[in-house]
């Protein structure tokens, strides 16, 4: 004899999700940052974009701020991002 | 209706129920505490309390698409110890968690480290025996435990919002284990809640409420409403919680009794908070919580605590004895989460 358990797990969601390409090369790339809109969130992007910038040649092609750290990115913001950007940095400011 | 096992995802263990609990903790499928082993006939019984298929979403995950179903949601109400009439209850606080207003993403993953605060209000906490009495905060009571716990089980077992990986609460609180009460409709002095909120005197209704840390508001001395509520907006002001977030405080039977006996409605209560719950510019400046943005929403000369009377919540519950009331401090500090409510569905042939 055995007891059956039901599992209580939910469905759907994130397991349906992977991973984008590696990037083989960063000279020379498009970056899109984007903002949580917590303090300093903005200072940190922008500082980490610098270092792209000066050490592969990169450039900052979009910045959105989605000014809610706890909501999700509205889907315009990810299709203005993808537009013009080969890579996204996005950061937590505090 | 069909067996539940033949179309969910399930486990065998062995006919021991100590064995069977062991499993739950094996698969992570706790908050800590033991669970009651979810067996099919005991989901299946939370499941006829419900009219809808049990394939049937109820909640989604704004953030990975994670969605609860009522056969989810009955099989964590099973686990944290719930009678299947406390089930209807559950399944309205999730629905209104779920809406989009609430955010419980933000509010469950947040260092801010809140609990989904449910308030039951109506003929229902009478139905199934919830306490709105004395303690109603604390220990002691199957139905306002087992609710509360069922809430914090989806969030972890459906939801996936686990503590240290995707619950990154700095230091949480007691209340994250379960947070549910009732309101004391004898000792409300003013229309229940249930009605506030506009679902009729025989509709009960459920409300969700992203809080931080509980504070306790003491006052034994007090006589008059100023006495009271001064000292509640006292504890909404100060400079640690204070934020443009709702609030949330349940007033005790006394307290109540002493506020309402000069004539002061419940908006007169809220109006009255909402004025002496402020800081000024400059000890907001000091202590660099200042947010101009947020100040001049608010379009008042000093700091309030939320953006206008409406913005905090009254009930009353709790015992017959004491001066002792609450104020719920908000995890959001603007409108990252909005108290939601829900109708209760108790009946289940309507």
């Amino acid at each position: 004899m055995s007891i059956t358990l039901i599992d209580p797990g939910g469905r759907g969601g994130s397991t349906d999700r992977t991973l984008a390409p590696r990037l083989g090369d960063l000279n020379g790339l498009n970056i899109g940052l984007l903002s949580n809109g917590k303090a300093n969130a903005d200072v940190l992007l922008r500082e980490t974009a610098e270092l792209f910038v000066g050490d592969f040649g990169c450039k900052v092609t979009g910045f959105v701020d989605k000014r809610n750290a706890s909501r999700p990115a509205l889907p315009e913001h990810h299709r203005e991002l993808a537009d013009t950007a080969d890579f996204l940095i996005t950061a937590v400011g505090d | 209706m069909g067996s539940v096992a033949a179309t969910a995802k399930t486990v065998a263990v062995e006919d021991d129920v100590l064995a069977a609990i062991d499993t739950c903790y094996e698969r992570g499928w706790t908050d800590g505490l033991p669970v009651v082993p979810p067996e099919q006939s005991r989901v299946e019984a939370m499941l006829a309390m419900e009219g809808r298929p049990p394939e049937t979403v109820i909640a989604t995950h704004p953030t990975t698409g994670l969605e609860c179903s009522i056969l989810a949601a009955a099989v964590n109400a099973v686990m944290a110890g719930c009678l299947p009439e406390y089930f209807p209850v559950v399944v309205a606080a999730l629905e209104a968690a779920s809406e989009p207003g609430y955010n419980f993403h933000g509010s469950a993953a947040s260092t801010g480290g809140s609990a989904p605060l449910l308030i039951v209000a109506g003929p229902v906490v009478a139905d199934i025996g919830m306490n709105a009495a004395g303690n109603v905060f604390g220990p002691g009571n199957r139905a306002n435990a087992t609710i509360g716990r069922a809430m914090r089980l989806v969030l972890m077992n459906v939801f996936e919002m686990i503590p240290g990986i995707s619950d990154q609460s700095t230091q949480g609180h007691p209340g994250k284990y379960c947070s549910c009460i009732a309101e004391r409709a004898e000792r409300n002095p003013w229309e229940p809640l249930n009605v506030e909120l506009g679902f009729g005197e025989d509709i009960s209704s459920v409300t969700v409420y992203a809080g931080a840390g509980f504070c306790n508001v003491e006052n034994h001395g007090g006589n008059t409403p100023e006495a009271i509520l001064d000292c509640i907006a006292d504890s909404m002001a100060n400079l640690g919680c204070i934020t443009t977030g709702q609030s949330v405080v349940v007033l005790s039977p006394e307290h109540a009794e002493i506020v309402a006996a000069t004539g002061w409605s419940k908006d007169d209560v809220k109006k009255y908070l909402f004025e002496r719950a402020a800081q000024p510019v400059e000890a907001m400046k000091r202590v660099r919580k200042y947010v101009l943005r947020e100040h001049e929403r608010q379009g008042t000369q000093d700091v309030r605590r939320g953006f206008g009377p409406d913005d905090i919540l009254i009930t009353v519950a709790g015992g017959d004895a004491g001066g002792h009331s609450a104020f719920i401090p908000s995890w959001s500090r603007s409108r990252g989460s909005i108290i939601q409510s829900k109708p209760i569905g108790v009946c289940i042939d309507c």
